[in-house]
């Protein structure tokens, strides 16, 4: 415990700066895989545990297309479209069979999930980690501001993936495809009643979460070392986002996200040894106080 | 009406099938026998799957080539070893389970540990309870066989050691620090057993031979922890002149690519002890120049034809760098073959007798000799450098090599400090 | 039945299942098999303690291996750092944990679904990242090493393999008994009406928040045993035994053998040890077989074991009966009328 530290950076604009964006730096990478986690539960009431395995994936697709074209902007897009395939594969072929089992059967199917992607990644990829490597145009020095340091790619990193935010609450809030969305998500024979297929609605879902998800692992890609079992961490984070913003909620899910990178970087200077522990702090606290979380409607 | 039957068929053979798995368990339990003619067993505990799959493929290759050129040149009087490896997962519960499945089902004559180092205590209580001849490979925890608590005598350690390492870091690192002038240093290792062993080892013995270094500074990522910025910005809120880590694997490669895109490489002296493995070398798209590591595997260091050729070897059989696991195991491995060859026997009792305080020949050792040390069953002698990183191979093209006169006595006082003896 | 009457049947049935556990040994004289079955005492009794909660009180744990840990953990510092009998430290243990289990039970048998799960599961977490923080004292991610001192009592000698192999057969069998008792008791019914219909529960005068921590605290203690036979087995403790994967294998367990079958949990916890350890022997690629199996039973039977032949079985009685005599059926499961009593 060190909160000496903490206050002396909590005074130091250099150090709150260099410290918020590192913090919005987790927080936004581990919102595109929340954001899917959130929206597949809002919709479906399904608690993909597999979502860190789609990240996994995307990171693997990237790395491959990376490898092939050489363009990190491909390499991207062929995690995320990659991923999200793999999502309506997913929902359609294992998923969808056990909708009507309870909870933990779908876990079952998650967690068996789990378990073969990371083999097959390993039969893929190989048993050794892999290092993706920095797109040139991102090998910069980081650029100063105010006595913070920021680099160029994290800067990159952040834009594009409040870009992607922004593209999602219009989708979810404004569109027709939204609209639907969030019916199904509260009373889904009601949605079918009105003629719209649920099945394409709930595949679709899992096709955005992919798609979220696989974007992540690309776009993260060139500060991770890629491993078989590298979703794990990311997929537990994830679920702490998830309730503390409110299961369903996009909004939510990038408020908690963001939350969450504060608590790891400015908790890194204050008390190194318990970050971990302060996340299901945090998470316990909000459960008790407010179980549907900051942004989660009441009434379940 | 049809599609009813189909399912009533696809759950028998289910059913059917875990009643031949249950029945497959069941006859694997079978009484022990060791007639003559059958094989010498070996098995080996390792990680096979997840984040520290690495780990197996590159331990059981290393001990495999050894084991096969044992029986190539005709074995124990015809009985080849026949080496079974399994997967731990990585849960040291799991690794007690299957080191006692291979002495009480399998009826292994030799157990081979390359697994973690939480493991290597799981394992270690094992080998006192059952007997059988235990060789960690991988493990570099110090108190595995420094602590006589905890030492068996039928246990034995082909692996590098923590306070070896250490010694020869911080001897390594105060000279640096003299020419350099450095300072104020901090530490970012990896929070579990290791990692805090290691930091507070070489600190204590970089202060040992310069007494000016000060740590301004500690920051502890997680083991396996995806990103690092938070520790990195706070490497860069501190600005020390260097920083020691034990990141290994992924993780430091990781550790390295985010450290590049904060430009910390230019600015603060980086001590990384693990980066001079293939794995780390090969692996990193842009390795940056000038940072000092300890040798784990270098095919030029020893600057020896033995090693140059096994590395070459190696590559040419398995189509892949050797690393740091290959040769600790291919050591244990080829420390038991001898020890059988010597005593013509797979007696536990014989074989530790043998193998305490035995020497080999090897290219991986100084002066091409390794030595299981007699008094506490554990690996010395082995070459042990740190050198600075170019971007190319050879790599480290110039390690220096620590003299392991001042290490043993420096662990000697080490030991009495700890109450070992 | 009286509960009486089927006390004493379930007691007979459990001398006999123990008096055939003695015996097996001689049958299969490997130590392999013995450590088989000191493994799955632990998980057995795991597992059918988390059943209490998932099967018969719809309450969805994820968090149950806070209890495998915590029982683990407090058992072996015990035994490691006070000169105390095991029984002693036993029962200290089960103490602690019922404590804990009260705690973290009123925080959170309140909340419903999901977010039970979730809270049980940040409850279980806290206790992972303490062990791994207060390294002093735990380990840390080493675990505690070193083994546990078994000093004999009452004629028991748990250094003693075979020893140990009756301590915990006759624990799992006292546990089960204990917990089929509960579970058969008017209190078991009260939970499973509470699980039916939770709405209810309230106007036929039932404090539904009690009766739930009552069956949290229960599920607690016998978890409790099953991490205290486990740290017996392993000599010591793993951060893993707090983990969530820890509950993820109990989860399973329950699935695999079957939720709504009192022995299904044991039954699953057989099959899913045989699982693993045939698996790991047979093939280096693990995740992909036994991933594979999973998805067959989750997909193909949808349900455990136990269940899917239970569900088979009333089918058929059901078709003959119902050709006889359409009455009978119905009495068959009807919960709410028993919780009377």
């Amino acid at each position: 415990m060190d909160l000496s530290a903490l206050g002396s950076c909590l005074i130091s604009p250099s150090c709150v700066i260099t410290q918020s964006t590192s913090g919005l730096i987790i927080g936004l990478l581990l919102f595109l895989v929340a954001a899917g986690v959130s929206l597949i539960f809002g919709v479906l009431k399904v608690v993909n545990f597999a979502h860190g395995a789609f990240y996994m994936l995307g990171a693997y697709f990237a790395y491959s297309a990376y490898q092939l074209s050489g363009s990190y902007l491909i390499a991207v897009l062929a995690g995320g479209i990659g991923v999200a395939i793999f999502g309506v594969l997913f929902e359609r072929l294992l998923i969808s069979r056990v909708y009507g089992s309870p909870v933990l059967m779908q876990i079952l199917v998650c967690y068996a999930m789990i378990l073969i992607l990371d083999d097959v990644v390993k039969i893929i990829w190989g048993a050794d980690f892999l290092s993706f490597g920095m797109p040139p145009a991102f090998q910069q020095l980081p650029i100063l501001f105010a006595g913070g340091v920021v680099p160029v790619f994290y800067l990159f990193l952040i834009v594009i993936t409040l870009i992607i935010a922004a593209l999602l609450g219009l989708l979810i809030t404004k569109t027709r495809y939204g609209k639907i969305v969030r019916a199904a998500a509260v009373n889904p024979s009601m949605v079918s009643a009105l003629g719209i297929n649920t099945g394409v609605v709930y595949a679709s879902v899992f096709m955005l979460g992919g798609l979220l998800a696989g974007l992540a692992g690309g776009l993260a890609a060139p500060v991770r070392s890629l491993t078989a079992g590298m979703g794990t961490s990311i997929i537990i984070e994830s679920f702490i986002v998830t309730v503390i913003g409110g299961m369903g909620s996009v909004a939510g899910a990038l408020v908690g996200s963001i939350l969450i990178g504060l608590v790891r970087s400015f908790g890194s200077i204050g008390f190194p040894l318990f970050t971990e522990g302060l996340m299901f702090v945090m998470m316990a606290v909000v459960l008790v106080l407010k179980p549907s979380g900051l942004f989660g409607k009441e009434g379940r | 009406m049809t599609s009813r039957n189909r399912h009533a068929v696809g759950r028998r053979s289910v059913l059917k099938g875990a009643g031949a798995a249950a029945a497959t368990a069941i006859a694997g339990f079978p009484f022990i026998s060791r007639a003559q003619n059958k094989p010498i067993k070996a098995g080996m505990v390792t990680i096979g799957s997840g984040r520290g799959a690495m780990v197996g493929s590159a331990s059981s290759k290393g001990a495999s080539w050894e084991i096969e050129k044992f029986n190539a040149a005709g074995g124990l009087n015809g009985r080849p070893i026949e080496l079974i490896v399994r997967d731990s997962k990585g849960k040291p519960e799991e690794s007690a389970r299957i080191a006692r499945e291979f002495v009480n089902s399998d009826g292994v004559d030799i157990l081979f540990d390359a697994d973690s180092s939480a493991a290597a205590f799981a394992i270690q209580e094992v080998a006192k309870e059952t007997g059988v001849l235990t060789v960690h490979m991988n493990s570099e925890t110090s108190s595995l066989t420094a602590d006589p608590k905890i030492r068996s005598w039928n246990a034995f350690r082909s692996a590098r050691q923590g306070i070896h390492d250490s010694i020869a870091g911080g001897s390594y690192a105060a000279e640096v620090s003299k020419t350099k002038g450095l300072k104020t240093w901090m530490g970012c290792s990896p929070d579990y057993a290791y990692g805090r062993d290691s930091n507070k080892l070489f600190f204590e013995y970089l202060k040992h031979f310069h007494k000016d270094a000060e740590v301004i500074g500690e920051s502890w990522p997680k083991l396996f922890q995806p990103d690092y910025t938070e520790q990195l910005t706070k490497i860069l809120q501190t600005k020390p002149q260097a920083v020691y880590t034990c990141l290994w694997g992924g993780d430091l490669t990781a550790f390295i690519d985010q450290s590049n895109i904060y430009n910390l490489f230019a600015q603060i002296q980086v001590f990384a002890i693990n980066i001079a493995d293939y794995s780390i070398l090969t692996a990193v798209k842009n390795l940056p120049k000038g940072i000092h590591s300890g040798s784990r595997y270098l095919s030029t260091f020893p600057a020896t034809k033995e090693n140059a050729d096994w590395a070459a070897e190696y590559r040419k059989k398995f189509n892949e760098h050797p690393v740091n696991w290959s040769w600790e195991n291919a050591s244990g491995a080829k420390f038991v073959t001898e020890a059988i060859k010597k005593t013509n026997s797979v007696d536990p009792k014989k074989l530790a007798e043998a193998m305490s305080g035995m020497t080999i020949d090897s290219p991986f050792g100084v002066g091409g000799k390794l030595t299981l040390r007699a008094e506490d069953n554990t690996l010395v002698n082995y070459a042990t450098g740190w050198g600075e990183t170019i971007q190319k191979d050879p790599y480290v093209p110039d390690v220096k090599a620590v003299d392991w006169k001042v290490i043993l006595e420096l662990e000697h006082e080490w030991k009495k400090a700890n109450k070992y003896i | 039945m009286s509960a009486r009457s089927s006390l004493l049947r379930d007691s007979l049935i459990a001398i006999a299942a123990f008096l055939v556990l003695a015996a097996l040994p001689y049958i299969f004289p490997s130590k392999g098999f013995t450590d088989f079955v000191v493994r799955l005492a632990a998980f057995g009794i795991f597992a059918t303690s988390l059943n209490l909660l998932v099967g018969y009180s719809g309450m969805e744990s994820f968090g149950h291996g806070l209890y495998f840990g915590l029982g683990c953990y407090t058992f072996a510092l015990i035994m490691q750092n006070f000169a105390v009998s095991i029984p002693v430290a036993f029962l200290l243990t089960i103490f602690l944990s019922i404590l804990v289990a009260v705690v973290v039970g009123s925080i959170c048998v309140n909340l419903s679904e999901i977010y039970f799960a979730f809270l049980t599961l940040a409850f279980q977490m806290l206790l992972h990242s303490l062990i791994i923080a207060w390294t002093p004292i735990t380990g840390g991610d080493q675990g505690l090493t070193g083994g546990i001192p078994r000093p004999p009592f009452l004629g028991i000698r748990l250094d003693n393999y075979y020893h140990l192999y009756l301590f915990s057969s006759g624990l799992l069998v006292v546990c089960l008994l204990a917990m089929h008792h509960i579970v058969q008791s008017p209190f078991g019914y009260t939970l499973r009406m509470i699980r039916d219909n939770v709405s209810r529960a309230p106007f036929l005068g039932i404090n539904v928040f009690r009766v739930r921590l009552m069956a949290y605290v229960i599920a607690g203690a016998f978890g409790a045993v099953g991490g205290i036979v486990m740290s017996l087995f392993v000599s010591g403790a793993f951060p893993d035994f707090a983990y969530w994967t820890i509950s993820g294998e109990a989860i399973f367990m329950i699935m695999l053998g079957g939720l709504t079958v009192f022995l299904g949990p044991l039954v699953g916890a057989v099959m899913l040890l045989l699982l693993n350890d045939v698996v790991t022997k047979l093939t280096s690629h693990y995740g992909i077989v036994l991933g594979g199996i999973i998805l067959l039973f989750a997909l193909g039977l949808r349900k455990g074991v136990l269940d899917f032949v239970a569900d088979m079985w009333r089918d058929r009685r059901q078709a003959t009966l119902s050709a006889e005599n359409r009455s009978e059926v119905a009495a068959s499961a009807k919960p709410a009328v028993a919780a009377g009593e």
